[in-house]
């Protein structure tokens, strides 16, 4: 069950958003709750221009309310080249404050990464290419969609079985739903993926590649999220589809989690500072 | 008596046969290939291990120093190294034949992954550095399940119509296969 909120706050569980492109509404914080994990979402933010620098301030000034203290990034970290000048303009410089704040990024592969971004220290990959790490009662699964082999497979079934985290939740760039016209979802990565997380009670899934924010309608007990829009944009690039809960196609944005006991709060924030998505998931 | 003796002894030497050599033609292409690629990872290993170890750091230079590095080693140390050493073109076939064998089934979600997946049109040359800046379209995990693995210092990456060996390290494409999505 997801309790969608909307502008005022007011919550209508079990009732979806359904608008393709929302409107900013009124600002909303989670519920900061004791000992809860907070943390940001960034897509396919890596472009060094204005835009990014803007979401990245944004990011700074709800930090400075939500205290979230990492990031999970869905790929595209760096488009263009990864020349140490890029690496600066594109990541060090937007995220300076919030490096200087002791927030830890932790990185995806996206197609326009090079996949020696695993050996950059402040990406948190620990030199490998998928990876996990734990943060209270969550387990995060940084995943390498651009290749799906076998052995990655193996390790992500294995991984998630083991795990005694109460949430499991993966991270990686190419989305398994997506509604964007310009790429859409992968779905021979869905058809391998999804009876893995299935299997294994994943329960939320992040994505980016696709240049707009999406909330899909949960399948199977999972909710997918698209966000590739925190430093590209594609506008108007989502079709009307029956599967979108809620989306955002006008303007940058990034997201702020908090898991607090058996609840998921998400708030999806653009660039301007508006909310315009917000709900919480149940771990069921 | 004497009959038998040999028929035990023939069928003996078939058994051996059949537990020591492929068993088909087509695994002993696969064979062939895996060998190949082990001998690439020998000659990677022994220059690799004239660099000192990349680890983790907060420093890009160093990073991309050693890319290069290790780029310019692996080529000086396989100057004469020409395409289709590794994918000789019975092992094209093989590969090919592979790739059929996974579009059968999956074909549909096969094209619409590498549809989904930001395509790039790039002419490669063995030796070669895979461009900067240009996106590594993704490889769908049906065309990687039919495909012999590989270790994970090279990968199979879609350009175009052609399957590429990539170094993913050094950058460096390693040996190509034309046409294989035409």
């Amino acid at each position: 069950m997801i309790a969608a909120r909307s502008r005022g706050g007011i919550r209508h569980f079990g009732i979806l958003l359904a608008a393709v492109a929302v409107a900013a509404s009124t600002a909303q914080e989670l519920p900061l709750k004791k000992d809860s994990v907070r943390f940001a979402v960034i897509g396919d933010m890596g472009t060094g221009e204005k835009a990014q620098y803007e979401v990245a301030q944004q990011m700074a000034r709800y930090r400075e309310t939500t205290g979230f203290d990492f990031v999970l990034m869905l790929g595209d970290n760096i488009y263009g080249g990864n020349s140490p000048a890029d690496m600066k303009r594109k990541f060090e410089y937007p995220y300076g404050p919030l490096l200087d704040a002791g927030v830890k990024f932790y990185a995806s592969l996206g197609n326009h990464d090079d996949p020696n971004e695993r050996f950059y220290k402040p990406f948190n990959m620990g030199e490998k290419r998928y990876y996990s790490y734990k943060k209270g009662n969550a387990e995060f699964f940084a995943l390498d969609s651009n290749y799906m082999d076998p052995q990655q497979m193996d390790w992500l079934n294995k991984a998630l079985h083991d795990s005694g985290a109460a949430w499991k939740i993966c991270f990686f760039h190419h989305p398994l739903y997506s509604d964007g016209k310009f790429h859409g979802p992968d779905t021979d990565l869905r058809a391998r993926l999804e009876p893995i997380f299935q299997a294994n009670g994943v329960r939320m899934v992040l994505s980016g590649h696709d240049h707009v924010y999406e909330r899909i309608k949960p399948h199977s007990g999972i909710y997918y999220f698209v966000l590739g829009n925190s430093g590209e944009l594609r506008t108007h690039d989502l079709r009307k589809s029956a599967d979108i809960a809620s989306g955002f196609d006008i303007d940058r944005d990034f997201m702020v989690m908090e898991i607090a006991g058996d609840q998921l709060y998400f708030q999806t924030i653009s660039r301007t500072g508006g909310t315009v998505d917000s709900g919480m998931i149940d771990r069921q | 008596m004497t009959a038998i003796v040999a028929v035990l002894l023939l069928a003996g030497a078939l058994e051996a046969q059949t537990l020591h050599s492929p068993v088909n033609a087509d695994a002993a292409m696969v064979q062939d290939f895996q060998k190949r690629v082990a001998a690439y990872l020998q000659l990677r290993k022994s220059v690799e291990s004239n660099l000192p170890k990349l680890k983790a750091t907060a420093s890009d230079e160093k990073i991309s120093h050693h890319e290069i590095q290790l780029r310019h080693a692996i080529r000086d140390a396989r100057k004469g190294a020409r395409e289709g050493d590794i994918f000789t073109p019975e092992i094209s076939t093989e590969i090919r034949r592979l790739i059929a064998i996974a579009m059968h089934p999956d074909g549909p979600q096969i094209r619409q992954s590498l549809r989904s997946s930001e395509p790039v049109q790039l002419h490669l040359a063995i030796n070669e550095k895979y461009p900067d800046g240009v996106p590594l379209q993704t490889t769908p995990p049906s065309l990687l399940e039919n495909l012999p693995a590989l270790p994970p210092e090279i990968e199979y990456r879609i350009t175009g119509q052609d399957l590429v060996l990539l170094d993913t390290r050094a950058h460096l494409i390693v040996d190509i296969v034309r046409g294989v999505f035409s």
